[in-house]
């Protein structure tokens, strides 16, 4: 494979997985500010006011967590096909040497 | 064997024709991040960007004459937006070549940077082409369809403005569907954008957020800017030492049909008709590129003394 064609290729992984961070990243604050309202009413009633916040805290900590797993899991995929472009670069710049 | 070799050809084709699109898209995101999708501004033949020196232009070229031609494609395109579908070895460079022995050059380039950057690469460029080309030049034409109408109009500016050398070989530039006044369609997004985020909703927000991603070169269409941080290509004059020519379409084959005066030719409202103004009802946006009517027509202006 040309090595302008591999820079092509990487380019393509590079902005893909950065789409994905960056699209992980602002779900995740909408899902916090469209919570947010439901959350504050509930928590408006005294007697239940308590659990709601405890509910809500849960809530985030799950949403945080999945949002967490998508990046890293995205970071992983990413690094693992750099690696791969690493290999078939290297093997291009051989084959141009020979 | 050969389906081997066809197959590679078409993927390649279609990787550059995607990475156009993704450059049209977010050019200016890619550029900044370095990323290796970003095209570099160059003249492309087969493929591969041309080496601006004599000895490449001697080997690229078996007979190169005096007068040139370069042509430069619009928003997502790269040069073969130019191909005719079904001759796709025919292009309005090819054809100049054939019938009035023009050298053609095809423009690729970053789309989605600002046009008024993509006019000084330009001018660049058109130096080092004349410096390295093997002939003297006495006739330089510019074509640009949409989006690179107005980047030669940005070039022929900066180029004036330094008074090079290329600038007094540039004999007539052709706009074909160029949108001097602005592109609605850009507009219209612009609006949108605007409403979703006066919109008390982070959902409308977040599909705003993601509207005003699209790259710098699609905002600079709003208002045709051709100079940083002027938008109308009203304060820009036109090439005094050249002829201009403006070409523009319509969706139906009556330009007073309804659609045609709301929607031009799908894309871009053709201008007030002119001395060297040409409409070509029935020719959409894209066909522009590559038609045949309008080729006889450039030929005629180009023929013209």
């Amino acid at each position: 494979m040309e090595n302008a064609s591999l820079r092509q290729i990487r380019g393509a992984k590079e902005l893909i997985e950065e789409g994905i961070d960056a699209a992980a990243l602002a779900i995740s604050d909408v899902q916090r500010k469209m919570t947010q309202t439901p959350y504050a009413l509930l928590a408006g009633v005294k007697p239940i006011a308590g659990p709601v916040r405890a509910i809500e805290r849960a809530h985030l900590k799950i949403a945080d967590s999945v949002y967490f797993s998508i990046r890293l899991g995205n970071r992983l995929v990413g690094n693992m096909a750099g690696l791969v472009l690493d290999q078939l670069e290297a093997q291009a710049k051989r084959k141009g040497r020979s | 064997m050969a389906d081997e070799k066809n197959a590679s050809a078409n993927a390649t084709h279609w990787g550059a024709t995607l990475a156009s699109f993704v450059n049209g898209c977010f050019g200016d995101y890619l550029d900044g991040r370095n990323n290796g999708l970003a095209i570099d501004m160059a003249f492309y033949q087969n493929n591969r960007p041309l080496d601006l020196t004599p000895e490449a232009l001697n080997e690229a070229l078996p007979a190169p004459t005096g007068k040139l031609c370069v042509l430069v494609h619009g928003l997502c395109c790269n040069e073969w937006s130019w191909d005719f579908p079904d001759q796709p070895a025919r292009s309005y460079g090819s054809a100049l070549q054939h019938d009035l022995g023009h050298t053609p050059f095809l423009l690729r380039y970053n789309t989605g940077l600002p046009i008024p950057y993509n006019g000084q690469l330009l001018d660049e460029l058109l130096e080092r082409l004349l410096a390295a080309y093997p002939v003297a030049v006495d006739d330089l034409v510019l074509i640009g369809h949409s989006m690179g109408g107005l980047i030669l109009r940005a070039a022929c500016h900066y180029g004036a403005g330094r008074a090079a050398g290329w600038v007094d070989k540039v004999s007539r530039v052709f706009y074909i569907g160029t949108p001097h006044e602005g592109a609605g369609l850009e507009q219209f997004a612009h609006l949108m954008t605007k409403m979703l985020h006066a919109m008390p909703h982070p959902v409308s927000a977040l599909v705003g957020d993601i509207a005003n991603q699209r790259s710098q070169g699609i905002k600079d269409l709003r208002h045709g800017t051709l100079l940083d941080g002027v938008d109308f290509t009203e304060s820009v004059p036109w090439l005094a030492s050249a002829q201009h020519y403006l070409i523009a379409g319509t969706v139906t084959d009556d330009p007073g049909h309804l659609a045609s005066q709301l929607f031009g030719d799908g894309l871009v409202q053709p201008p007030q008709a002119g001395e060297n103004v040409r409409l070509f009802p029935g020719v959409g946006h894209m066909q522009l590129a590559h038609d045949d009517a309008v080729y006889e027509q450039i030929k005629q202006w180009c023929a013209s003394a």
